[in-house]
């Protein structure tokens, strides 16, 4: 058959060719006579100058040139941080962009008019490497000079990124990531501004309270070899001693693991009254496979990151009930949150939604374009000035910044819409302690966690 | 006691893992001569067509079925397009080496970035056979003794396959000889390509069965690559048996390292790999 094939297509397909050359020649009109056409040397004609007008004082000078305001940024569009582009930072700055454009723009008073926001041409795909990630922010810097740059994903690419936007001067509003280690780095960071919750900002503090509150005394940990696990595991340690939580397990897995089974009967071995999986989706993720799968339960089980998307009653089913996540908010934790929520399911599929991070993410940006708007320039300095001194409404209500000394600064924690949630019948609420933090819980937290499922 | 028996039971499960994932990459790399980095894709499609079908409410077991077959079309297919149009063409059987390994990174990012179109980034799964086992004092999860089984089935019938047919005498012949076996009338072409397909159908049927034990995404397939490289190198290239020992050696070394320090597990395997690499570097039942 092969032969055949062979033989034929090839003869075959430059008929085609031909064929398809052919038929566009093919019609009814005459063939033209051929025309000698006599050389006409046009006059020489002087083009009037165009002279834009003057610029008046204080306009910059792209006034009359610039069309639109230009946003890149290195974003992981493959490899092993991708899924943050799909489900985390990725489709919210999209979704703001089209809101904005659909808006005619972000209006700049220096330019007296709208500006609309360009940005597919600009968002290159760092390979989830952040060398590549780097090198790529430099350029989108100094060569295509954007007007704004979008944030890096994950923890180790913002610590990475943050001096590269400092040193130009670009105003870093973080998404995907944060880390205690950069909080110690942001009297440095004038340009910083982070908006995602993280360790000790304040999920783990408040876990500990909550730990408190249900009478949890001993804690198992899994955390990963990087920068997320060491960072967590280390909070929990100093967290957990202050409220008097006994550490009975902590066990590092590498990112590539493959079975965590031993892992996990060591952990129930151990007595703990929960379980904190301080790793990314694949491996929290292989942990609660196989926890189902081996019958291990706990009084409470904390997922890290993964444990919050939405995705995740369509893995594991019923089993998802009672298991708690970092994040966390819900249609009820902040001012804005169902509108917002409509917004984003009328864009997007929910399954794609984020129960951490998105509503942070959008906040952040409402807080963005309002300091944009309100410096009336794309100078970045009076921006950056702006953000940290400055309070604007948004979904998550009043918002600001908690500032380090001169330099850069954080989400205030009132403007959190939650630290800790739970899946309770499908659905993600937050079960913060009441007394703390601006009382966030939207329902009382289900402990102990119920049985796995008996599987059909 | 129970918590030795804990450890070789868990690096028995994994072992099954490993053995199941090498195999197809034993008979394209012993036999076709092609080592296909890509290998982990097909393990990849596998394992997403299962789970397209699982929320279709077809099972998985069912899906094994679709996918084998599926796999060993497309990759018979690939082998008459692509590796053998490379053969043909490569001076020699070193030439052929080399530029079909560039053809298969060709054919890894071809293949993972349509999988990155279709389903994106995201992380996918479904819950299925997700309940213990209680042998004696050892609890196993029922998904996990399930992909035991089957690779230790699928493994006996390939053995039977390739030491009792005549298909399995051609492909052992084309695997030893190949100028010889087609002298002696074996149709290499077709030989090699069938070896091709059968790879991909094992990679295939592994990606099912991995499917119920791990979450799936795109960009899972080169890590699987990776560990069935040691696996065929450890056990013998175009080793079945082999491969299929490689496997559980790597599981239990792995299951015990992981016992004392998890993070050291990768460490250990490539330790093996090195430690072959000079005390036999044909592996343990390469000729």
């Amino acid at each position: 058959m092969w032969k055949i094939i062979k033989k034929y297509a090839l003869p075959l397909s430059i008929c085609l060719i031909l064929l398809l050359t052919v038929i566009p020649g093919c019609g009814d009109e005459e063939e033209e006579p051929a025309v000698t056409v006599p050389v006409v040397t046009e006059p020489e004609v002087t083009e009037p100058e165009v002279t834009e007008p003057e610029l008046a004082p204080g306009q910059p000078d792209d006034y009359y040139t610039r069309e639109n305001i230009v946003i890149g940024g290195s974003r992981p569009l493959t490899g092993a941080n991708s899924i943050w582009e799909e489900v985390g930072f990725g489709p919210i700055y999209k979704m703001w962009i089209e809101q904005v454009n659909a808006d005619g723009g972000l209006y700049i008073e220096e330019y007296g008019r709208k500006l609309p926001i360009v940005y597919k041409d600009y968002i290159y795909d760092d390979t989830s490497d952040i060398a590549t990630m780097t090198r790529q922010l430099e350029r989108l810097m100094t060569v295509d000079k954007v007007d704004f740059c979008l944030p890096p994903a994950s923890t180790a690419s913002l610590f990475a990124a943050a001096p590269i936007f400092n040193k130009y001067e670009y105003i870093l509003l973080g998404a995907e990531g944060g880390a205690t280690t950069i909080m110690d780095m942001l009297p440095a960071l004038p340009y910083f501004f982070g908006t995602l919750n993280y360790s000790d900002r304040y999920q783990i503090p408040v876990f500990a309270d909550l730990c408190l509150e249900l009478g949890i005394e001993e804690v198992a940990m899994i955390w990963i070899q990087d920068l997320h696990g060491i960072e967590y595991s280390g909070v929990a340690g100093v967290e957990f001693a202050n409220a008097g939580v006994e550490v009975v397990m902590s066990k590092s897995v590498p990112p590539d693991v493959s079975d965590v089974s031993l892992l996990l009967l060591e952990a129930q071995d151990s007595g703990a009254d929960a379980l904190c999986m301080f790793a990314y989706p694949d491996q929290n993720f292989l942990i609660i496979g196989t926890m189902i799968g081996m019958g291990i339960n706990f009084d409470a089980i904390l997922v890290g990151p993964g444990g919050n998307i939405a995705a995740m009653p369509g893995i594991f089913g019923p089993n998802i009930e009672g298991l708690m996540f970092e994040g966390a908010w819900n249609t009820k934790s902040a001012p804005g949150a169902q509108e917002f929520y409509d917004l984003f399911t009328s864009y997007y599929d929910p399954g794609i939604g984020d129960w951490w991070g998105h509503i942070l993410y959008w906040g952040g940006l409402q807080f963005f374009e309002q300091a944009i708007v309100e410096a009336g320039t794309l100078d970045q300095s009076v921006i950056r000035d702006l953000m940290a001194t400055k309070t604007y409404d948004t979904v998550l209500g009043p918002t600001w910044f908690d500032i380090f000394g001169d330099g850069g600064g954080l989400l205030a924690i009132e403007c959190h819409a939650g630290e800790i949630g739970q899946w309770q019948s499908g659905v993600p609420e937050v079960i913060d302690p009441p007394n703390i933090y601006g009382a966030k819980r939207t329902a009382p937290p289900i402990y102990p966690k119920p049985d796995w499922p008996v599987a059909e | 006691m129970e918590t030795v028996l804990d450890v070789v039971v868990a690096g028995l499960l994994l072992g099954g893992i490993f053995a199941l994932i090498s195999i197809g990459l034993s008979l394209q790399y012993g036999v076709a001569r092609v080592l296909n980095v890509a290998h982990g894709e097909f393990i990849m499609i596998g394992a997403f067509v299962t789970w397209v079908l699982f929320e279709a409410g077809v099972n998985p077991l069912i899906s094994l079925m679709i996918v084998g077959p599926g796999a060993f079309i497309i990759g018979f297919i690939l082998y008459q397009a692509m590796f053998n149009y490379i053969r043909i063409k490569a001076p020699s059987l070193d030439a052929f080496e080399g530029n079909s390994i560039l053809a298969a990174f060709g054919l890894l990012f071809v293949i993972q970035y349509i999988a990155l179109i279709i389903w994106g980034s995201n992380i996918h799964g479904y819950t299925y056979l997700a309940s213990p086992i209680h042998l004696g004092t050892v609890t196993v999860a029922t998904n996990r003794l399930v992909t035991l089984g089957f690779t230790v089935v699928i493994s006996v019938i390939f053995y039977i396959f390739l030491a009792l047919t005549r298909l399995g005498k051609a492909i052992r012949a084309a695997a030893q000889d190949p100028a010889t076996a087609g002298l002696m009338g074996v149709n290499i072409k077709r030989v090699l390509a069938i070896c091709f397909g059968f790879g991909a159908l094992m990679a295939g049927v592994a990606g099912v069965l991995l499917s119920m034990c791990y979450p799936i995404n795109a960009s899972m397939g080169l890590h699987y690559t990776i560990i069935a490289i040691v696996v065929v190198v450890l056990g013998g290239m175009g080793s079945i048996v082999g491969s299929f020992i490689g496997g559980f050696i790597l599981g239990i070394v792995g299951s015990i390292v992981t016992y004392f320090d998890p993070g050291l597990s990768m460490v250990a395997y490539y330790l093996i790999f090195i430690i072959l690499l000079l005390v036999r570097p044909k592996g343990i039942m390469g000729k």
